[in-house]
């Protein structure tokens, strides 16, 4: 059997069925291993990024539907980019992805509650609409629009001022 | 901070002093926080992450926490491989190439790297087993913290990080372990995988992905969410004990069936790095391995562990070129390291005060 990706000689397989339909995948060792479907192999000092990969791609298998389209209404991280990064973009990606991120979560901790330490001052969700703002502040000044970033600013400097 | 006087110290962490230190070198705890109106690094911008820095910058000051902040976006390169020497930054830290810092507390006990992967990287170290001790500090300074910084936080999920796997407490519990006697009896392998079984990871001296050099390993644990601070420290706490209670075990063992073997291993690995006139830093940590296995089992007298944990520091590159005071090519560290321990061995092994 050939890779799916290119002519060589397949040496990993790997089905799942995700809403109901039955997905193949055959990779060569070189494309497999470009894709992070394969173990590092050297489980004793493995390096914690393979395996929130490896957990990731194993998880989440290929995006369909709705995550595939997810993005950050805060930050504009998608969770397209997530899955390839492992990094979210904001504390706000922890709701707007929080379908993909539950298992994800549960399988690699175990739980899927916090049981310990809590802050003393409660944190604003109000907070995170700067984060919003600064999203937007900083497309502006990518598109040169500055009228809207002065605007923007002046929204973000009495709060910055504290 | 003048970098310059901290490398004639060893840090407090490498004191060699403690409960169980001949095997448990320090014991460490970090805590990742993030600020709640900010992207996470990764995301943020130039401009934010220096807020971000900003912000950290005035709540140290606030929270009167005698810290000093070290800008490292304008440090140079031999500071940087220093820091992470001193375990004070990480190796992902010295690459960055952002806006960035570190907050670094009297002894170099505390160390709180600004825009790493999370805003804040809070870390406690000292030497020995000294977990609740350890936890007491980093607690305290966090709660002075919190005060003025709004943590990312959600009742569900807790702390909430930039990555999913320290999402919770955004806790590591960590003690780093000085395993000569398992790899030599080959032992180490085994305890890897019952140590993953339970769910700890394994690292080696500079962090994830590096190899155990002078066969130094950090145990710590992975799961951050649905248990305890306490819980998590309890359970590298219970684990430790029979850790060095198997390498104590296996040093007896090679004390009994080839101590012969082993007392002239430790007596070569002496007399080399006593008299060679040039050394890599590989076969340097490998021999002072050996030489501070010896110490402890009593086959050499007149050298101090303190000293052995000072030359591990000090023949790494960043700090033997800060203590020559000029960067060095490969081939002059390898004769400045030689050259360097023969003086610090022949000056009787005893460290300073």
């Amino acid at each position: 059997m050939t890779c799916d990706r290119c002519e060589a000689e397949a040496a990993f397989h790997h089905a799942d069925v995700i809403d109901g339909r039955r997905r193949e995948m055959h990779l060569c060792l070189r494309c497999a291993k470009q894709a992070g479907m394969v173990l590092p192999n050297e489980p004793p000092l493995l390096p914690l990024d393979a395996v929130v990969q490896n957990l990731i791609v194993s998880h989440v298998g290929e995006l369909v539907g709705e995550l595939a389209r997810a993005t950050c209404p805060e930050c504009g991280q998608t969770y397209m980019g997530f899955r390839g990064q492992g990094r979210l973009g904001c504390p706000g990606d922890y709701q707007a992805f929080a379908k993909g991120l539950s298992n994800l979560i549960g399988r690699f901790h175990g739980a899927t509650r916090h049981v310990g330490k809590r802050p003393k001052r409660s944190t604003l969700d109000c907070d995170r609409d700067r984060i919003r703002l600064r999203n937007r502040l900083r497309d502006a000044v990518a598109r040169e629009d500055y009228e809207t970033a002065a605007g923007l600013r002046d929204l973000l400097r009495p709060k910055d001022a504290d | 901070m003048n970098l310059d006087d901290l490398t004639r110290t060893s840090g407090e962490w490498l004191r060699g002093t403690g409960p169980e230190s001949d095997i448990v070198m320090c014991s460490r705890i970090r805590l990742a926080r993030n600020l709640n109106d900010f992207p996470f690094v990764g995301r943020a911008g130039r401009g934010e992450k220096i807020e971000i820095e900003n912000s950290v910058k005035s709540a140290l000051a606030k929270a009167d926490a005698s810290l000093e902040y070290l800008p490292l976006a304008s440090a140079n390169k031999l500071d940087l491989q220093f820091l992470v020497e001193r375990q004070l930054i990480s190796r992902e830290h010295r690459e960055a190439d952002h806006p960035r810092g570190v907050a670094i507390g009297p002894n170099e006990n505390i160390s709180i790297m600004v825009n790493e992967e999370d805003h804040l990287r809070i870390q406690v170290m000292h030497s020995g087993l000294s977990l609740h001790d350890v936890w007491e500090t980093i607690n305290a300074l966090d709660d002075r913290l919190e005060e003025h910084l709004p943590y990312a936080f959600s009742p569900q999920l807790g702390y909430l990080t930039a990555c999913p796997t320290n999402v919770g407490t955004g806790i590591r519990v960590g003690v780093m372990l000085h395993l000569p006697a398992l790899v030599q009896t080959k032992n180490i392998d085994k305890v890897f995988r019952a140590l993953q079984k339970i769910n700890l990871a394994v690292r080696g001296l500079y962090g994830e992905g590096t190899q155990a050099f002078g066969d130094f390993y950090q145990i710590s644990n992975q799961q951050t969410l649905g248990k305890s601070e306490l819980d998590l420290i309890k359970t590298v706490n219970e684990i430790v004990p029979q850790l060095i209670a198997y390498e104590r075990q296996a040093r007896q063992e090679l004390v009994r069936e080839r101590r012969q073997h082993l007392h002239d291993q430790v007596s070569r690995a002496y007399g080399v790095l006593k008299t060679a006139h040039t050394i890599t830093s590989e076969e340097t940590m490998l021999l002072l391995s050996h030489v501070r296995m010896g110490i402890n089992l009593g086959l050499i007298y007149d050298l101090e562990i303190p000293t052995i944990n000072e030359l591990f520091i000090h023949t790494q590159p960043g700090h033997l070129q800060k203590l020559q005071g000029t960067p060095l090519a490969v081939d002059d560290r390898n004769t400045a390291r030689a050259s360097y321990i023969r003086k610090r061995l022949a000056a009787g092994g005893r460290t300073d005060a």
